[in-house]
């Protein structure tokens, strides 16, 4: 309550003081909810709380250099399902901040979101479809000290549901362009540099270290149509924990080394990256690590796969393996792998462009565990750099988008991938592959004022794990406010013949949105921007709701 | 309770209180990694097109491969510029440069990769499109379906008069 009544001050302060100029108020509402049915047909009996809801209110108030805002959150009765249970029952102020922001500096206190380089050494962010949101709170400063440099810092405890994290978090982060402040043209080369240092209190472990910083460096160059980048971070020792233990009171210091090189021309663009992390977790609570809702998340490590489009290319994804374990039933010290992409048109007017011209994408991605010797009972172990690490994650797929008319178009997707099935399902690694093929051919007719029919079917061939698998969705634009659909994901091949059906339809209007669907939900992985949460599988209706004003 | 009324008031006064909304003072990175305001991207006499998407996302595809088909027309016509907002964040980021060239686009691609804007702009889901006049936002439209391409040029010609 205190919170919002300093808000409150705050917004009125500024509405009253600067009544002759006028300032703005924006923000909007998100409403997800779901009402669940107890379903015999994939063994899922309802839950007690058969209706859950998650509300978001975000307001914003502008007036010149100053922005104030407030999001409000409830999960009432309870979240919805596979989300963090410390949301369950709770509705309250989550967030608030006020800012000021004019051409070289951006201040803002309260709860803040940033990121420092890539989001490897620090990134706090939302995402409401996977119940994160590990904005800090404190203070944040952005300082752009001449036109090459510029620098940001933060300090403050990390957001854990609706309390805050036992950790204090303290960065700094410097950006310069080196090609600007040497005047060179012919390249453009930029330099960071960034530390991140948590500080928490040991209770009295005398082992732990009250401070675990974190250093970093990135260099980024492009030479006309080239760009490569590098980054690279080293973390100071700590002990690890695992399910809210330490494992011991032994400290391990943790790497993580990304390159990234590309081509881009017109018509033409090729990227390649690399990833190595060792034992590189980093949490605003160091009992957090390697909790599965990605709570007190201190920076960024997505999968880096291609996100997948359609249903059954969704099937078998990849999660990153980051940290280090010794003293358990399987050991793990981290991955190494890469991606490459490709994107390609053919020109209109060619024997393969046609008369539209064709998109071409394709992308490969290979990802093991790091090749490592371990000494259980001494607690030591040794990764070598990249080695023979056992396969975690492998795809290989190719994607065609061709416009055949102006009613008629078509895409095509193929996909192999390989994956461990401790990956999929979060259990040991190393016990069980599973490979499948995957095909996918979409089609899109277009009608007149605005109606539109969509067609995909898609087939999945495999001998392991649930086998095969086939499905479909239709969709139909009444216009482009309305549109309603059916789709099924049917694995004959499985021991139970299970059919994942759901219906729904969505109307938006302006900045208004609303989305009901009613089916069953496949469970499994459920990643977003290559952070994964497991969802049980369910059956029930949903409704969602946004507006923006 | 008395948090959610005092929402729900707070809520009312900003219905009332808005007609236009202006386009937030937010920074975005160009495509070469150099910080940008969006409002000094905007354009200067007409209209402006932003439209938030991302690499993952299909339907934002579809659209703007859809507008890319037209945009040369609609550019001699109107005079409107189109700003491909990228909310990818680092897990994908890397890809946008080399998907924008082999797509062949002609649009100024920005990027967005801690998702300020998007916040700002409270999109929920995307695609977003929004329309620019004055760095005023005079139209928004979420989602898209096939079609909705012309519904938008619609708007803009109504718009750029």
């Amino acid at each position: 309550m205190k919170k919002l009544v300093i808000l409150a001050t705050l917004l009125s302060n500024l509405y009253f003081i600067n009544a002759q100029e006028t300032g703005y108020f924006y923000g909007g509402l998100e409403s997800n909810s779901q009402w669940l049915q107890t379903d015999k047909g994939i063994n899922f009996p309802a839950p007690e709380d058969q209706f859950r809801a998650n509300n978001y209110i975000l307001m914003n108030y502008n007036l010149g250099k100053f922005t104030a805002g407030a999001q409000y959150e409830s999960y009432l009765p309870s979240a919805l399902l596979g989300y963090s249970p410390i949301y369950d029952n709770q509705n309250n102020v989550a967030t608030y901040y006020f800012n000021y922001k004019d051409e070289n500096l951006d201040i803002t206190a309260g709860y803040f979101y940033e990121q420092f380089g890539s989001g490897l050494i620090l990134r706090s962010w939302e995402d409401r479809q996977l119940g994160l949101n590990n904005a800090l709170k404190g203070l944040n400063i952005r300082f752009n000290a001449t036109k090459d440099l510029s620098l940001k810092a933060v300090f403050g405890k990390q957001r854990y549901g609706f309390e805050e994290s036992a950790g204090t978090i303290q960065g700094i982060d410097a950006d310069l362009s080196l090609s600007g402040a040497l005047n060179i043209e012919s390249v453009d080369i930029q330099l960071g540099a960034s530390y991140v240092g948590r500080n928490q209190d040991t209770e009295g472990n005398e082992a732990l270290p009250t401070t675990v910083g974190a250093y970093g460096g990135r260099l980024d160059f492009i030479i006309d149509n080239f760009y490569a980048g590098v980054e690279a971070i080293i973390k100071d020792p700590d002990a690890i924990a695992n399910e809210g233990q330490l494992s011991s009171n032994k400290l391990y210091d943790g790497t993580a080394l990304q390159v990234n090189a590309g081509y881009a021309k017109k018509g033409l663009g090729i990227n390649a990256t690399f990833r190595r992390l060792e034992n590189f977790s980093f949490f605003s609570d160091r009992f957090a690590e390697g909790n599965i809702y990605n709570q007190q998340v201190i920076n960024y490590v997505p999968g880096l796969t291609k996100q997948q489009d359609y249903l059954l290319t969704n099937l078998y994804v990849y999660n990153p393996q980051s940290r280090l374990i010794i003293e358990s039933f399987d050991q793990r010290a981290g991955e190494v792998g890469t991606q490459f992409d490709l994107f390609y048109s053919f020109k209109k007017g060619t024997t393969l462009g046609g008369k539209y011209g064709t998109k071409l994408a394709v992308n490969f991605s290979y990802w093991g565990g790091l090749d490592a010797e371990y000494n259980i009972e001494n607690r030591w172990y040794k990764a070598k750099f990249i080695g023979k690490g056992h396969q975690l994650f492998r795809d290989i797929n190719f994607e065609i988008k061709k416009k055949w008319s102006k009613k008629w178009s078509s895409a095509f997707t193929y996909q192999n991938v390989i994956v461990d099935k401790g990956i999929v399902e979060g259990g040991p690694l190393g016990n069980k592959t599973i490979l499948a093929n995957i095909g996918v051919i979409e089609s899109t007719r277009r009608f007149d004022d605005g109606k539109a029919a969509r067609f995909v079917v898609q087939h999945l061939w495999s001998d392991d794990d649930r086998k095969n698998w086939a499905a479909g969705v239709i969709e139909y634009n009444f216009s482009t406010r309305l549109a309603v659909y059916a789709a099924d994901n049917y694995n004959y091949g499985g021991e139970n013949k299970t059919h994942y059906y759901s219906v729904g339809g969505s109307y938006s209007k302006g900045n208004t949105r609303l989305g009901i669907n009613y089916g069953r939900q496949r469970g499994g992985l459920i990643c977003i921007g290559g952070v994964c949460r497991f969802v049980p599988e369910n059956t029930g209706l949903s409704a969602n709701l946004t507006v923006a004003f | 309770m008395k948090n959610l009324i005092l929402f729900f008031c707070l809520g009312l006064i900003s219905l009332t209180s808005i007609a236009q909304n202006d386009l937030p003072n937010v920074d975005v990175t160009s495509i070469d990694g150099k910080t940008v305001t969006l409002k000094d991207s905007t354009n200067k006499d007409g209209i402006t097109i932003i439209s938030l998407w991302a690499t993952w996302c299909v339907p934002c595809l579809k659209e703007l491969d859809a507008i890319n088909d037209l945009y040369d027309e609609w550019q001699e016509e109107t005079g409107v510029e189109l700003l491909a907002v990228s909310v990818d964040d680092s897990r994908t980021v890397k890809r946008v440069k080399s998907m924008v060239n082999g797509k062949d686009w002609d649009y100024t691609v920005l990027l967005d990769t801690n998702n300020d804007l998007k916040r700002a702009l409270n999109a929920s889901s995307i695609p977003l499109t929004i329309l620019v006049k004055n760095n005023k936002i005079i139209y928004e439209h979420s989602g898209y379906s096939p079609g909705a391409e012309l519904e938008l040029y619609k708007k803009i010609k109504e718009l750029s008069k």
